[in-house]
């Protein structure tokens, strides 16, 4: 339920504003920790990605996210792209692009969300939808997908607008009886395209899910010509504090100026501002570099020695043991 | 694998079956073979530890680890003179300080600290507690003294049952026999016919029967047969008499933070199922119902509906 959620609770900002001010921090943060703290403000802008740069990024690889959901084989429900994308989301309002490469949290988002939502694909049948060296696929999103919980706080349950949509049509169906259910049917159509359109913007981190699907289906009833202001202040609403109606629909309101006005995906400037990254990007959680690799086997040598060395002092204890013995003996 | 055997000549139990492992009072095993060589004389060192040991003293080691065997060992003797009883203390914590006095002498002289001077530390509580030692194993007797009460009475019990059972049967088989002299007498002296003396006879058996089982001593059972008097349990268990508060039940209430909810029985009634898909066969015999998929979805819809995190800024609109 939502009004209990780590959702609500952690990942519920109170609009754009505190979202764009939490992201500038990251960045912030990020080029005063990588050798940027005393550069003047020009060099750091040709340096590092700036606050804008990583937007564009980011709401690139929402965009390409968005579209391997689409074309996932098997086919895959709309929640876990609702789930993925809200990961992601999550992960770079603490995180700065630059920190960890889209392309590689946005895969794991994905595998991680068809795991948390139940649809069940297996790593293998996973990176079968992906072009390219798919063994380093798997070893990248299998050597993320430890880091990526931890980083959301193991907040793994996310609520999505889809089963309040599903609910919102049934409560619908069954309390407003002026419109025919044909009509309805239709406005589920729209109100789905409207929540499908609702992913690639903030919404998912300001406003609860049943607000956002109570957005899609107005909205989409006042596309179909349908209004449903009786509904609302009559059936749904009936009885609530007059306080409360206003806000509600005040929010809604704010749903859907923040849906309708995204700013486009700016394909063009995505390719000089990847190549920029590559040059300023943390490489200690670059797939690809040595630092990553050298950091790797360190761990893994760590694990050797300590398991090693365990076989040492049991094999020293054994030997002592039986010496002990045969000199008991003669 | 078994790897238990014997440390001197090295037979396992693997190897022979039949091994028997004894173990004296140092806490070291040895098999029956080498018992029989080493002790031929009665008495001689044990071959791990060189202390003097005596043939007699061997007896059959119980657990895997000799080593339990000893502490046991120890831990008896010990507990023989050291046999106070929580009553014969003040407080609980004296009764405690004693106990881990105990385990500290067992484990003393289990593992060969200090033996001598814990030996001389028995030895002083002996002299010191004598008085209290004879008590405590007086104390002892007297509870297998009621022990023996107790079988000693319910024997005698199972034997007067025996006994009235016997008596039972003879004056049983003394009656049949009474009666078919009668039978005969009558059929010989009577002037009735033969069939209705029979019939009357008959009936006479009967009567007599039921007669005899109503007038059977039927004797209430006031004790079971281990000797607990009926309803006397409290005597012997004393139930913890402490007062628990008993667990009420309040429902649990979820702030929904939106409007009312449909309560779950009404979805029926206001027709909310007739908009859902109906249930299939294999799901229902899964336990599932249509209501808490309908349920499900209504709930997630009004939560949250009433969420503002702030008032309403006007942050962009």
């Amino acid at each position: 339920m939502f009004s209990t959620s780590t959702q609500k609770k952690h990942w519920t900002f109170t609009g754009e504003t505190q979202i764009t001010q939490n992201k500038k921090d990251t960045n912030h943060k990020y080029v005063n920790k990588h050798g940027g703290a005393n550069l003047d403000d020009e060099t750091k802008e040709k340096k590092y990605l700036t606050f804008t740069e990583e937007r564009i990024l980011g709401r690139h690889f929402e965009h390409v996210l968005r579209e391997f959901c689409n074309v996932f084989q098997p086919p895959m429900p709309k929640y876990v792209m609702g789930t993925a994308m809200c990961y992601f989301k999550r992960f770079y309002v603490k995180h700065s692009v630059m920190d960890y490469h889209p392309k590689d949290i946005m895969l794991t988002c994905v595998y991680l969300a068809s795991k948390v939502e139940e649809f069940n694909v297996s790593i293998t049948q996973f990176v079968g939808n992906l072009k390219g060296d798919r063994d380093k696929f798997t070893n990248i999103i299998l050597s993320f997908e430890l880091m990526l919980m931890k980083k959301l706080h193991y907040h793994l349950t996310v609520h999505n607008p889809y089963r309040p949509l599903e609910g919102l049509i049934i409560d619908l169906k069954t309390r407003y009886k002026s419109i025919e259910k044909s009509r309805i049917e239709k406005i589920r159509k729209l109100a789905e395209d409207f929540l499908d359109k609702s992913l690639a913007s903030n919404v998912s981190l300001v406003f609860a899910p049943s607000q956002i699907a109570l957005a899609a289906i107005l909205s989409s009833a006042e596309n179909d010509k349908v209004s449903l202001d009786s509904y609302m202040s009559d059936v749904l609403l009936a009885g609530a504090a007059p306080e409360d109606v206003k806000k509600t629909v005040y929010q809604i309101k704010r749903i859907r100026y923040m849906v309708s006005t995204q700013e486009p995906v700016q394909k063009d400037q995505v390719g000089p501002i990847q190549r920029k990254l590559e040059h300023c990007r943390n490489q200690e959680n670059n797939p690809d570099s040595e630092i990553y690799k050298r950091k790797l086997q360190e761990m893994l040598d760590d694990e050797d020695e300590i398991q090693s060395q365990k076989r040492m002092r049991i094999e020293e204890a054994e030997k002592k043991a039986e010496q002990e013995l045969v000199l008991g003996v003669i | 694998m078994d790897d238990q055997g014997c440390p001197r000549c090295k037979t396992t139990k693997y190897r022979n079956p039949s091994l028997k492992l004894l173990v004296n009072i140092c806490g070291h095993s040895l098999c029956e073979s080498c018992v029989d060589l080493l002790f031929i004389k009665g008495s001689g060192a044990c071959p791990e530890c060189g202390t003097a040991l005596r043939r007699s003293n061997f007896r059959l080691q119980l657990f895997e680890d000799p080593y339990v065997e000893k502490e046991v060992d120890i831990r008896k003797k010990i507990l023989r003179d050291f046999n106070k009883k929580e009553d014969d203390f003040n407080n609980l914590n004296d009764y405690n300080d004693y106990l881990e006095m105990i385990e500290t002498i067992v484990f003393n002289l289990a593992n060969n600290i200090d033996v001598e001077e814990t030996r001389k530390m028995i030895d002083q509580y002996k002299k010191e507690n004598k008085e209290q030692i004879s008590k405590g194993r007086a104390k002892m007797s007297k509870d297998e003294e009621y022990l023996e009460m107790l079988i000693g009475q319910e024997k005698q019990d199972s034997e007067t049952r025996r006994q009235i059972e016997e008596e039972d049967e003879k004056r049983q088989k003394n009656n049949k026999l009474k009666n078919k002299e009668a039978l005969i007498d009558e059929l010989m002296f009577s002037d009735m016919s033969a069939k209705d003396i029979i019939a009357i006879h008959k009936h006479d058996l009967e009567k007599e029967d039921i007669e005899i089982e109503s007038s059977l001593p039927q004797q209430p059972a006031t004790q079971f047969s281990t000797g607990i008097r009926l309803g006397a349990q409290n005597a012997f268990l004393p139930v913890p008499d402490e007062k628990i508060e008993i667990y009420k039940y309040s429902p649990i209430h979820v702030d929904l933070c939106g409007p009312e909810l449909q309560e779950e029985e009404k979805l029926i009634s206001l027709g909310y199922l007739r908009n859902v898909r109906a249930t299939s066969d294999s799901e229902k015999a899964g336990g599932f119902d249509t209501k808490f998929s309908c349920q499900r979805a209504l709930q997630d819809a009004f939560c949250g509906l009433f969420y503002f995190p702030v008032a309403p800024q006007m942050d962009q609109s």
